[in-house]
Formats: C-alpha cells, sequence, structure tokens
C-alpha cells in the first residue's frame, strides 16, 4: 500500500522574536491510502497549521511533504504545481461555509470535477450526491441546506476528483452527534471503499471508534493518541 | 461551468439594476460626443450643401460666414474664364430677423447661384427644388414653415417651395436658401422714400448729361414706377463658389490667389473657419465633461467590481482551495465586468434611441462614435476590473479553512 501524503520533519513558526508560536515542532506523519485518521488535541495545538500543510495550501517552514511518494515541498519550497496538485489528487471538507454559496449543490460538486480534469461532471456529481444521499436537494443553494446537508455536498465535492488525500478539519463542529458520527462513518466508507486517505480534526470523542488510526497533537508536536486502545 | 454567470444568476436583480444606473452615465457620455458632432455638423452643413472646390471671399477676410465680405460681382465671370474651372456661382448669406405670425423669426439667408444652381446639392426632405428666379425660397424645417407657406421680406412675399433638415448655422439659425438676386433684393430693401429720392437724382442726372438731354424717353423710363433705381452701381456678392475639374483644383487654386481682390479657401478650409469660432470652445468644454464623465463611470465600475469580488472573497478563497486554475478566478470576475460593460451600453444605446430625438439641440450619432463608445466601454470596464483582479490574486485560499 503506498503512502497517500508523508511529512518529515515539519516545522512551522507563525511570527517572530517573543510573539513567535511553534506551530508545528518536527511533525513526522505518514498516511498511507485506505485510511481513516483522527487528528486530535487541545485548541491552539496546531491541527489546523498541519491539515493547511498537508494540503499544500500553506507549507511549513522546514522539513518535506511527499505526495504519494514523490516530494513536493521542500523547506516551505513548492516543488511542483500545488493548485494543480490540489485540484487533481486532493478533497478538502471544513468545519463550515465550505460551499460556494453562488453555486448549487449539484454545481458545487460539478465544478470540482470540472477542475479535477473529470469528464461528464454533472452526471458524476449525480452519483457522488446519490452516494451521499442529498440528490433530492441538488437544485438548492447552500443557505437553502441544513449543516448536515451542506456537509454531504462538501464530502461529495471532496470525492470528485477521485482523491487519494481527503483532508477535513472539524467538519461535524456544526453538527448533532448523531449526524456527526454519520459523516464520520462516511469518511471510513470513503476510505475503505475508494482507497482514499483520509485525515480528520475533531474534537469529537464519541464516534473515535470510527477511525483506523488516531493521532494526538500538543505545542506543534505529534504522537499517536492515548485513545487509541478506546 | 461559467462561474460569472451563476454568480450573477444568484443575484440578477442587482447586477441588472447596476448595469442600468452605468448605461445612463454611458449615455450621458454618447449624448455628448453625440451633441458636439451635431454642432460640428450643423456648423459646416452651409459649406457642404454648397459642394463647392473652392470659395473666393474678399480679400483678407474669413468670410462669409465668421465675417462680412462683399465681392465685386465680376468676380463671377472672371473666374468662369480661368482655365480649370467648370462653373462659378455667385453666392450670399446674410442674416435677418423677421416677424411672422407674431413670432420672431431669425433667418440666415443663402443666395444660390441662378440659374445654375436653384438647389440641386441641398439635401431636401420635403418639396422641391427653386423653379423661378424670383419669389421662391427652400428653408430649414426647424423654421416652422410650412410648405406652400409665404414670408413677406423686402415688401414681397416668398413661397416657402422646399424644406430641408438641420441647415443650420453654428449659431443655431435656420437656414432659407433663395436665389442670389433674391438675397440682394432683400439685403438691400429700400424705404418707398428711399427709391423716390434715388429716382429723382437719376432723373437730374439725365438732366445735366448729354445721353440724357438727347434721349428724352430715358427719363419717362426712369420715372416709372417698376423701374427699380440700384441703391449700388451693382451689389456685391458674400462669395463666389467654384467648381473645379478634379485634377486641376490646385492650379485654379494658384491662379485665383493671385488675384487682388480674393482671397480663396477649399471646402476643407471653409469648414475649419466656421469651426474654429463657436464650435471650437464647445469642444474643450464638451471634451472636458467627457474626461470627467468617463472617469466617473470607470471609478463606479471599478467600485462595483471591486465590492462584487470583496462579498465573493470566501467563495473564491474556498475555489482557491480546491485548486481552482488561476484564469478561472480571473475569469469570473472579468466576465462579469465585460457583462456589466455589454448590459450597460444596451441600455445606453436604449435610451439613445428613445430619449436623444426628443433633445432639443441635435444629438448625431457618428459612425466613430457608434465605434468608439462601445469599444470605450469595454475597455473602461476591463480597466476598472483591475483592482478587483488583484483583490482575486491576493486572496489566501487557507483563509477558505478559517471560514
Ligand atoms: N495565521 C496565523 N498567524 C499567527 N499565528 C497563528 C496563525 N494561525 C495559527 N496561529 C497560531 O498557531 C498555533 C496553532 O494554530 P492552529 O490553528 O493550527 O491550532 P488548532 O489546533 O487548529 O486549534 P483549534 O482547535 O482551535 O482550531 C496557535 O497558537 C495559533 O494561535
Ligand atoms: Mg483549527
Amino acid at each position: 500500500m503506498t503512502d497517500a501524503v508523508r511529512a518529515v520533519n515539519l516545522s512551522k513558526t507563525y511570527g517572530a522574536g517573543a510573539a513567535a508560536v511553534v506551530a508545528l515542532d518536527k511533525v513526522d506523519l505518514t498516511l498511507p491510502q485506505g485510511t481513516v485518521a483522527a487528528l486530535l488535541g487541545p485548541s491552539g495545538s496546531g491541527k489546523s497549521t498541519l491539515i493547511k500543510a498537508l494540503g499544500f495550501v500553506s507549507p511549513g517552514d522546514t522539513g518535506e511533504v511527499f505526495f504519494e511518494g514523490r516530494l513536493v515541498v521542500k523547506d516551505g519550497r513548492p516543488l511542483a504545481d500545488l493548485a494543480q496538485l490540489r485540484r487533481r489528487h486532493l478533497g478538502f471538507v471544513f468545519q463550515k461555509a465550505n460551499l460556494t454559496s453562488f453555486l448549487t449543490a449539484r454545481e458545487n460538486v460539478e465544478i470540482a470535477c470540472e477542475f479535477g480534469g473529470k469528464t461528464d461532471g454533472r452526471r458524476r456529481a449525480r452519483e457522488l450526491l446519490d452516494y451521499l444521499e442529498v440528490a433530492h436537494r441538488e437544485h438548492a443553494y447552500p443557505e437553502m441546506l441544513s449543516g448536515g446537508e451542506q456537509q454531504r455536498v462538501a464530502i461529495a465535492r471532496a470525492l470528485a476528483n477521485e482523491p487519494s488525500l481527503i483532508l477535513a478539519d472539524e467538519p461535524t463542529a456544526a453538527l448533532d452527534s448523531v449526524r456527526s458520527r454519520s459523516v464520520m462513518e462516511l469518511f471510513r466508507k470513503v476510505a475503505h471503499d475508494r482507497g482514499a486517505a483520509v485525515l480528520v480534526v475533531t474534537h469529537d470523542h464519541r464516534a473515535l471508534d470510527v477511525f483506523d488510526v488516531l493521532y494526538e497533537m500538543e505545542d506543534g508536536r505529534i504522537r499517536p493518541s492515548a485513545h487509541r486502545s478506546v | 461551468m461559467n462561474l460569472a454567470l451563476r454568480d450573477v444568476r444568484r443575484h440578477i436583480a442587482r447586477f441588472v439594476g447596476t448595469a442600468a444606473g452605468l448605461g445612463l452615465l454611458l449615455s450621458v457620455v454618447v449624448a455628448m460626443q453625440g451633441i458636439y458632432a451635431g454642432m460640428v455638423d450643423d456648423a459646416t452643413i452651409l459649406t457642404r450643401a454648397m459642394r463647392a472646390d473652392l470659395w473666393l471671399v474678399q480679400r483678407d477676410t474669413v468670410g462669409p460666414f465668421a465675417e462680412a465680405s462683399r465681392l465685386d460681382p465680376s468676380v463671377e465671370a472672371r473666374a468662369s474664364a480661368v482655365p480649370g474651372v467648370r462653373r462659378a456661382r455667385p453666392y450670399n448669406y446674410q442674416l435677418i430677423q423677421r416677424e411672422h405670425r407674431g413670432a420672431v423669426l431669425r433667418i440666415a439667408l443663402v443666395g444660390l447661384g441662378w440659374p445654375d444652381d436653384p438647389g440641386h446639392t441641398l439635401p431636401l426632405v420635403r418639396g422641391r427644388h427653386l423653379a423661378q428666379p424670383h419669389g421662391e425660397m427652400i428653408v430649414d424645417a426647424s423654421l416652422g414653415l410650412g410648405l406652400g407657406e409665404s414670408l413677406v421680406l423686402a415688401g414681397e412675399p416668398y413661397r416657402v417651395v422646399g424644406l430641408t433638415r438641420n441647415a443650420l448655422t453654428s449659431g443655431g439659425d435656420s437656414v432659407a436658401f433663395m436665389t442670389v438676386g433674391d438675397t440682394q433684393l432683400v439685403a438691400f430693401d429700400q424705404s418707398a422714400e428711399a427709391t423716390l429720392l434715388e429716382r429723382q437724382r437719376v432723373v437730374e442726372r439725365l438732366r445735366r448729361t448729354d445721353l440724357g438731354r438727347g434721349q428724352p424717353a430715358l427719363e419717362d423710363l426712369a420715372r416709372d414706377p417698376r423701374w427699380r433705381a440700384p441703391a449700388l452701381a451693382s451689389p456685391p456678392l458674400a462669395a463666389v463658389l467654384i467648381d473645379a475639374d478634379p485634377h486641376r483644383i490646385a492650379e485654379v487654386q494658384a491662379t485665383v490667389r493671385r488675384w487682388g481682390d480674393v482671397t480663396v479657401y477649399t471646402q476643407g478650409e471653409e469648414e475649419t473657419l466656421l469651426l474654429s469660432g463657436v464650435v471650437q470652445r464647445a469642444r474643450m468644454q464638451i471634451g472636458l465633461f467627457t474626461v470627467i464623465l468617463t472617469l466617473t463611470a470607470a471609478i463606479i465600475v471599478m467600485m462595483i467590481m471591486y465590492n462584487l469580488t470583496l462579498e465573493k472573497t470566501h467563495d473564491i478563497a474556498v475555489l482557491k482551495l480546491m485548486g481552482a486554475p488561476r484564469g478561472r478566478l480571473l475569469g469570473l470576475v472579468l466576465q462579469q465586468a465585460w457583462l456589466l460593460g455589454v448590459l450597460g451600453y444596451a441600455v445606453a444605446y436604449a435610451i439613445g434611441e428613445l430619449l436623444f430625438p426628443m433633445f432639443p439641440r441635435r444629438v448625431l450619432i457618428t459612425t466613430a462614435i457608434s465605434v468608439i463608445a462601445p469599444i470605450a466601454t469595454l475597455g473602461i470596464v476591463t480597466l476598472a476590473s483591475v483592482v478587483g483582479l488583484s483583490h482575486v490574486m491576493r486572496i489566501d485560499p487557507a483563509s477558505a479553512l478559517e471560514g
């Protein structure tokens, strides 16, 4: 099984001097394909910073990030077209206001298919919405969707380009525990059915049994979670 | 998938409203240019309508429109004899003011050489050209006279036989065309007292000369009321128009230039003379207004485009996070700007079609205006979207995660 993404000795500091905040401190992390991993940790521990670095959005200051075995970012310098990498191989889901407000549910998925170079985006978008059981809302704008529906559309969109890596930053923060759990189970299903690596930042400890691996962050450092045994 | 149209669809009413506002502004800019073009056209219509190659006027004057010009009538015959001249026509021009049916009419009288020039070069909208040497005129419709109506000038009725449109002087006065002879009659109109005195003078002169003494019948002739004594030996002309062989115009011009009593202008020079006065000042003013209005429109579009982009900041950040190609996001802004421009121009066009004909001054949409206006609109909206575009470039995809 190949690694979807691998971070080696990844560090990131915000600010400088006395105000400097070390958000990532020599992080090593490997996510194999087909696994769903949770990223836990207190507020300010660096979870979002790690998601941005692994998602090739804001690179770290030092260290290396490999994507599917290929070195893509070294010491903050991109060695490939990162936007292209994102649109072809990555999917993002985040807390809220995930969707493009002026596109309908279906169009939100369709545009991701288009960016990902997928032909027949409309049909594919319908299939994905169907897979996530929101096909009946395909013509609705995001503001007309419930939080759970929005999140499911966002997940459909994250799947549109058949990504090798899905990064989700607190995707269930706006949902009740029942819906939250069903979203987590969906991630598991996606990882296991489609072979993608999924990394989910969550504070919700009730759904941790869904994950294959748990990581915990503290002060910018990462370690396998103690909750593993739960 | 076209993002620009999808976004517009979501806020269609606001977008159309904005385009309508821009359209109003554009229509004002176009109207200014059209009014200016109308002024230029009005100012030069007098010279253009005559379709002469050369204008001979009084030496060292810029007549006959900008200032008075008096030419000896013999110039016409002399000009006719110049090699290369096909035809020389007398021309008269003068402003008169008369009351007619209780209203004051200001009329610019233009004299046409009879019988060579009954007004064939005039753009008639109704009626016919002059058909007799006396008592007929072609007037501009703006004067308010109808076909067949008569106007009394110098004690004699002149019947309207043809109507032109937009034959106005640069001062906005309506033009009436009649034969040169008639303009001279009107211009050198005399009171009965003056005629009697003149007649008396002629009789006395006859009695003092051998000619009068030898031919008593001449005295009877002079006393006949049908005989009109000329106030001057022969009334002067304002100009003589020359139609020359196309390839010999310069040659004719060189010949005539040597004459001591005339100054010669080409048709183009005569037009420039007309424009250089009144219209030149208007050009400055209208040019300034146009610049200010164009800048205003550009700044407004800029603010609109910036705001449209600003409120989409999060959406654009999300699209960037998804790895949207840069061109697609810049296209979103640019295409909306262009759509705004196209809709705005369409509104301006509709306003022009509906309202411009009702303007008191003529709004002339020349080919140049109708070509430049849409191109300029497109240029303005493109330039105005620069601020929006640079905002798009600066949006950090990471900010999508913070939303
Ligand atoms: N843009 C930034 N500029 C300066 N400091 C930042 C910035 N982003 C994050 N930080 C700091 O870096 C540290 C890690 O932030 P990060 O957002 O990764 O935490 P987190 O684990 O996602 O927290 P939360 O659970 O509250 O979302 C924090 O101390 C935060 O204040
Ligand atoms: Mg966070």
